[in-house]
């Protein structure tokens, strides 16, 4: 191309930029991910943060120790247990991959996403990879997300006074019972957001939620798990490779009309 | 979704439906009918109704059946589903039938020609009879994906309020039927009815048996009512206070 036809293509350009400016202007996100066949994030706002809080991972109760607290998410995120608070692998792999939590092993070293992740999905903490996606999707939304039936805060006298120190895994861990897989399991109890939120004193649930496995329930199943929630609502949930989504199946009666 | 109430589709049609009750029109529609010497007959898999103007206004009004347009004016005709039919022919016992065009059918021999043209028509009927006998009208529902719509009063005043997706079980609670058994049902369901702001009505005919007599059939099934929702959290409504942790997210 010779000098001429290379300002006269410039030109070109330049108008054809100039009538699309404006859209380019309003989404610049957006055209670079476009650009770069980027795919929209599986969760917004995963930016460097100013604060970072610590936990150690303690294996025998399969839960981390929170050990230096910064922010004020933790008014509604982990358990108190006899004054020291611990979280659940969920809140962890939660917490870790926004970048609010640091995990470190029995030493000093750090837990990379890799290794977290995978005890995510590895069932012997109370939870599956699931169950994580679910837990997610709700706590990046703003909702307290605790597991259900599970107390937020509980206090254990029996310690005696000069013994050495040793966790009571039981109390702790409050039964970590594997998730049948492909049956409907019990797995949240949802507060709406509140910044009153206590843990000393929760008061009931908004709704629990039930993780459903390949098959949607059927009547007798929705009835049975709507007798065990007693009269706290109940959704379901089905993740499907990433994709969380609700349901409930309310009865209803439909009236008798003149 | 959460319906604020029925859609009526103009200024003073909810009054105009309080004040012709349904269950009126059908009681007048009842005596027309009984009076009437015409009888509906098999076609394909519907029934033909002959009608003067008088019941074919009555039907309209009711919505019961589909008046085939034609350029007659003394005469109408009507196409009728099985269960339209049925109920008209047994539960509101008004309608004459005939299967061979000569002889008038009993209700017991048109319950076994219904069956044996559909094994599913029991179930369906029976999910009918639960929606009529309560004064909604009802319509098929193909358009939507779904068995049945069903209004409030006349389709002419107000919008559908419900896609109506029938499924039945026996009575240990065995589900037997293939609707919504896998997840994609579901969501195409419920996708599909909300983008037509209805919300999706599950009747489960509960108790069935499949060698069941009418009567039977009647009395020793149980239609129960659950709605389908999908559950969006974040458009949880304005009760959700979210900006108390939105400071931890930027």
């Amino acid at each position: 191309m010779d000098g001429e036809e290379v300002s006269k293509v410039e030109g070109e350009t330049r108008r054809r930029r100039k009538g699309k400016g404006k859209e380019r202007g309003e989404n610049p996100a957006r055209n670079r991910q476009q650009n770069n066949f980027l795919p929209s994030s599986s969760l917004s706002g995963c930016q460097i943060r100013t604060e970072v809080s610590k936990a150690r991972w303690v294996e025998e109760i399969g839960m981390a120790q929170v050990i230096e607290k910064n922010g004020s998410l933790w008014a509604t995120t982990g358990v108190i247990r006899n004054g020291n608070l611990y979280c659940h692998i969920e809140e962890i792999g939660y917490l870790a991959q926004i970048g609010a939590l640091v995990l470190l092993d029995d030493g000093e070293n750090v837990m990379g996403l890799k290794d977290i992740f995978t005890k995510c999905a590895d069932r012997r903490y109370g939870c599956t990879w699931e169950f994580f996606e679910a837990y997610r999707d709700l706590k990046s939304l703003g909702f307290i997300v605790g597991r259900h039936g599970q107390p937020w805060s509980l206090k254990h006298d029996n310690l005696k006074p000069n013994s050495n120190f040793t966790v009571d895994t039981d109390f702790i861990a409050d039964r970590i019972e594997e998730l049948q897989i492909g049956a409907a399991n019990l797995i949240f109890d949802i507060y709406k957001p509140n910044s009153k939120f206590k843990k000393t004193d929760p008061g009931a649930p908004s709704f629990i939620i039930c993780l459903v496995g390949d098959w949607p329930p059927i009547r007798k199943e929705v009835e049975y798990l709507e007798e065990k929630c007693k009269l706290v609502p109940l959704k379901f949930c089905h993740v499907n490779h990433g994709d969380v989504r609700f349901f409930s199946f309310p009865e209803v009666s439909l009236p008798v009309l003149p | 979704m959460e319906l604020s109430g029925p859609r009526w589709k103009g200024k003073n049609f909810a009054q105009i439906a309080n004040s012709n009750p349904m269950s009126e029109i059908i009681a007048q529609l009842q005596v027309c009918l009984s009076n009437s010497e015409s009888a509906a007959l098999p076609i394909g898999t519907d029934f033909l109704l002959e009608t003067v103007p008088e019941l074919t206004k009555l039907l309209n009004r009711t919505s019961f059946g589909r008046q085939l347009t034609t350029s007659y004016d003394s005469k109408q005709y009507f196409q009728l589903s099985p269960e339209e039919t049925f109920y008209l022919h047994h539960f509101l016992k008004c309608l004459k039938v005939s299967i061979d065009n000569a002889k008038l059918i009993d209700v017991n021999d048109l319950w076994n020609f219904m069956r044996n043209r559909s094994e599913l028509f029991p179930i369906y009927y029976r999910a009918y009879v639960h929606l009529r006998s309560k004064n909604w009208i009802v319509k098929l529902g193909t358009k939507n994906g779904v068995d049945y719509v069903v209004y409030r009063h006349h389709p002419a005043l107000v919008h559908s309020e419900y896609a109506v997706v029938v499924d039945w079980e026996n009575d240990k609670g065995e589900k037997q039927s293939e609707r919504l058994r896998v997840w994609s049902d579901l969501h195409c369901a419920v996708r599909a009815c909300n983008g037509v702001a209805k919300a999706v009505l599950l009747l489960n005919v509960m108790g069935y048996e499949v060698n069941f007599s009418l009567p039977e059939l009647l009395e020793r099934t149980i239609v129960d009512e659950r709605q389908i929702t999908r559950w969006v959290p974040s458009q949880c409504r304005d009760d959700c206070k979210l900006e108390g942790n939105k400071g931890e997210h930027h």
